[in-house]
């Protein structure tokens, strides 16, 4: 307090005049950062705000725009499609994130174990990940053959009839997951190095005090490795919301979003419209409502992370 | 004169640089780019356009094929291509009206295009009013393929299609086989199989989803209606389900596993290039089957013969730098020789009539069924108009209600007709 009084303020303040290697500091830091200001100028921030311009407008290439005003925000509240892909991209969110981040964890405790042929499990669990996605999906294709796929002839072998995956509508999006869950290589090995920061001494503990399996995992692993948690759960949501590549191949040669739209999802609508129908004044209003969802979604799970994340230290 | 330095010699450096390129510029060849949204083997069709440079003196390099999400790009950027070869008119319409191609009459005028050497069908698919937006270079017709062996184990006689769309429907019955616990082990007839054929078979009950210039949507004229109840009853019959998990099953459409070739079904609706040698005589070269037109209800048998001309159409890009020498390409790509030497290694159909009469389209049977079905009266433009995508989208989305979850044709095509008839105005 004593040291704040003694400082005297005055306006206009009253810099001190820079050194000669000061400046050349200055100079120094600032080319260092143009690369970077310069594309992020030109890739981001110039198409966000395009974007956004568009968004209130009729776009046309090689006429001036259309200025409508909140028209492309109104039509899609009367849009049935838009809401079909927002339901079943939220479906995807609400139900894929979650498994994904589930089963990763599962896989991540068991790969976690000092087993023989440890080092081995782990590559085999990670390698689909490193598959291109267009790869992984077109092989899926083939493992969801109702007849002679993989999965519905193993079905068979235990008395199951598998479903038409690629077909039903009420499959099309359980058989996706499905090809995202083969795909969580890296999700699994950010869990399993954030379960390896588990403090032994922790765990030694709770053994020496009685604690079993289940309970050293719900009382001390889960919540240990809770922030990675909140990562996964946050860059999943945002991956989810962004769905794209897996579900335009999966539809083989059919129609987009097929069957019945139960596979468009938001970003392929957004696609649909932009490059496909050239309404792209309508799919950068889409891509704000995307931008302004997402960024609601983070903001809650980041509020409401204060109860499920422990932060050690 | 120690500041004056570093800056004449930057001075220097960029002048020599300047030179250097003005100088590889003047000694670059003459180059038009040309870009293909299909081609399978891209150095034919390149060793195809090298003819063109050896006439002109202009290089030509050929992108082929071209991703369908870089034409939109290449289109409003500043370094549109000269020609861009579609693989179907659905956006032309679209992009005339943004202003992305050119109309071609002056190009048609000035290269002397021959317009009474294509057939009526596809080129037809090109106007808008008197414009003409795009020139046809090859086109698909498709009709219905049988399986003769098929036939024959069912009683039928293998080298009689059925002769209407009732009798079809009696004959994919016999063809139909179902096991003691349901399920289909063969099917005769999927309307649907591959994709939708809903133009095809509206054009049989004399009508189409547009009216004839395309101003007007008629998604639930009777035509449509007809059309649609049509093909439903494939799948009712058989039970929704039923038919698609065993059309689930179907192997690939680029192998010996496909559906017609392995026998799962006896008769299908399929273009030229099926019977072309990179189809049947690859896959299937055993394959023992018949190739006819479409057969018309039996109501209506002046529909003989009648088929929607759909395929590969060029246009030139308004973005396009060389208009001039972009039309004489043009101009070079429409001769028949041309038309007959792609379309031939391609095995699809000439919109050139010279080019039809160039031996190489004399390849089979099938193929040559195709060829005379071409040249008949009765075929049909696909009718585009500038929102032809949505629409299509829309109508694949309501066509997939009809036939696979059995939804009422006439409340789902009103729907359509509800909510696009306005847009199209």
């Amino acid at each position: 307090m004593d040291e704040l009084s003694n400082v005297k303020f005055s306006w206009p303040p009253k810099f001190r005049k820079w050194t000669h290697s000061e400046k050349n500091n200055f100079k120094l830091g600032m080319i260092f950062l143009l690369p970077w200001t310069i594309g992020f100028a030109i890739f981001t921030a110039y198409p966000m705000i395009a974007s956004f311009i568009y968004s209130f407008s009729i776009y046309h290439s090689k006429r001036p725009l259309e200025w409508v005003g909140l028209q492309n925000y109104a039509t899609m509240l009367t849009d049935d499609l838009f809401w079909k892909a927002l339901w079943n991209t939220i479906y995807m969110v609400g139900i894929g994130v979650p498994l994904t981040l589930f089963a990763s964890f599962l896989c991540a405790v068991l790969l976690n174990l000092k087993v023989k042929g440890q080092a081995f499990y782990r590559v085999i669990y990670f390698l689909p990940s490193i598959v291109p996605t267009v790869a992984g999906t077109i092989l899926w294709i083939w493992l969801l053959n109702p007849q002679s796929g993989l999965v519905n002839t193993t079905l068979a072998s235990i008395g199951l009839d598998g479903p038409n995956w690629r077909a039903d509508p009420d499959w099309a999006k359980p058989a996706l997951m499905l090809l995202g869950l083969w795909g969580m290589g890296g999700t699994i090995m950010i869990y399993l190095s954030g379960l390896q920061d588990v403090p032994t001494h922790l765990i030694e503990a709770a053994e020496l005090d009685g604690a079993n399996w289940w309970q050293r995992l719900w009382n001390i692993t889960i919540p240990m490795v809770s922030p990675i948690t909140l990562f996964n759960l946050i860059t999943g949501v945002i991956g989810m919301f962004q769905y794209f590549a897996q579900a335009y191949v999966f539809r083989g040669g059919g129609e987009l979003g097929a069957p019945l739209n139960s596979t468009m999802f938001y970003s392929v609508y957004l696609y649909q419209n932009g490059f496909l129908f050239l309404k792209m004044g309508y799919a950068s209003a889409m891509a704000w409502v995307l931008f302004v969802i997402i960024l609601l979604c983070t903001l809650a799970l980041l509020k409401v992370s204060d109860r499920f994340t422990y932060y050690a230290g | 004169m120690k500041k004056l330095f570093p800056l004449l010699s930057i001075v220097i450096i960029l002048s020599m640089m300047l030179s250097a390129c003005g100088a590889a510029a003047s000694e670059q060849p003459k180059v038009l780019r040309v870009w293909i949204q299909w081609g399978d083997n891209p150095q034919q069709i390149q060793e195809m356009f090298d003819q063109y440079t050896k006439i002109s003196g202009y290089k030509i390099e050929v992108t082929a094929p071209i991703d369908d999400d870089k034409v939109l790009p290449g289109l409003t950027g500043t370094e549109a291509p000269d020609i861009l070869v579609l693989s179907g008119g659905d956006l032309v319409k679209s992009y005339y009206k943004e202003g992305l191609v050119d109309e071609l009459g002056q190009v048609i005028k000035d290269g002397n295009i021959d317009m009474n050497d294509f057939y009526a069908g596809p080129l037809n698919a090109c106007k808008q009013g008197d414009k003409i937006l795009c020139l046809p270079w090859g086109f698909d017709l498709y009709a219905l393929y049988w399986n003769k062996d098929l036939f024959e184990a069912a009683g039928l006689d293998p080298n009689k299609p059925p002769a209407t769309m009732e009798e079809l429907v009696e004959y994919a019955d016999k063809l139909t086989k179902v096991s003691a616990n349901g399920k289909l082990e063969q099917i005769g007839f999927i309307p649907d199989l591959s994709w939708d054929h809903s133009d095809l078979y509206a054009s049989m009950f004399g009508g189409f989803w547009y009216n004839e210039d395309g101003t007007q949507l008629t998604v639930n004229s009777q035509p449509m209606i007809d059309a649609m109840t049509w093909q439903q009853q494939f799948y009712s019959k058989y039970g929704y389900e039923n038919v698609l998990e065993f059309a689930g099953g179907f192997g690939e459409y680029n192998s010996p596993d496909h559906p017609f070739f392995s026998g799962k079904v006896a008769m299908m609706v399929d273009g030229e290039w099926i019977a072309g040698p990179n189809y049947i005589p690859t896959f299937k070269p055993e394959l023992n089957y018949g190739v006819a037109a479409f057969p018309p209800p039996a109501s209506n048998p002046e529909r003989a013969g009648t088929a929607v001309a759909q395929g590969t159409v060029v246009v030139i890009p308004s973005g396009g730098k060389q208009k001039v020498e972009a039309a004489k390409l043009l101009a070079w790509m429409m001769s028949p020789d041309i038309v007959a030497a792609e379309f031939c290694r391609n095995a699809n159909l000439p919109t050139s009539k010279k080019a039809a009469e160039n031996p190489c389209f004399n390849v089979n049977e099938g193929f040559n069924t195709f060829v005379k079905l071409a040249a008949g009266s009765n075929i049909k433009a696909l009718i585009t108009t500038p929102i032809s995508l949505e629409i299509n989208d829309a109508f694949g989305t309501a066509s997939e209600e009809i036939l696979h979850t059995g939804a009422d044709v006439k409340s789902t095509l009103d729907k359509i007709q509800a909510e696009y008839e306005g847009k199209l105005k």
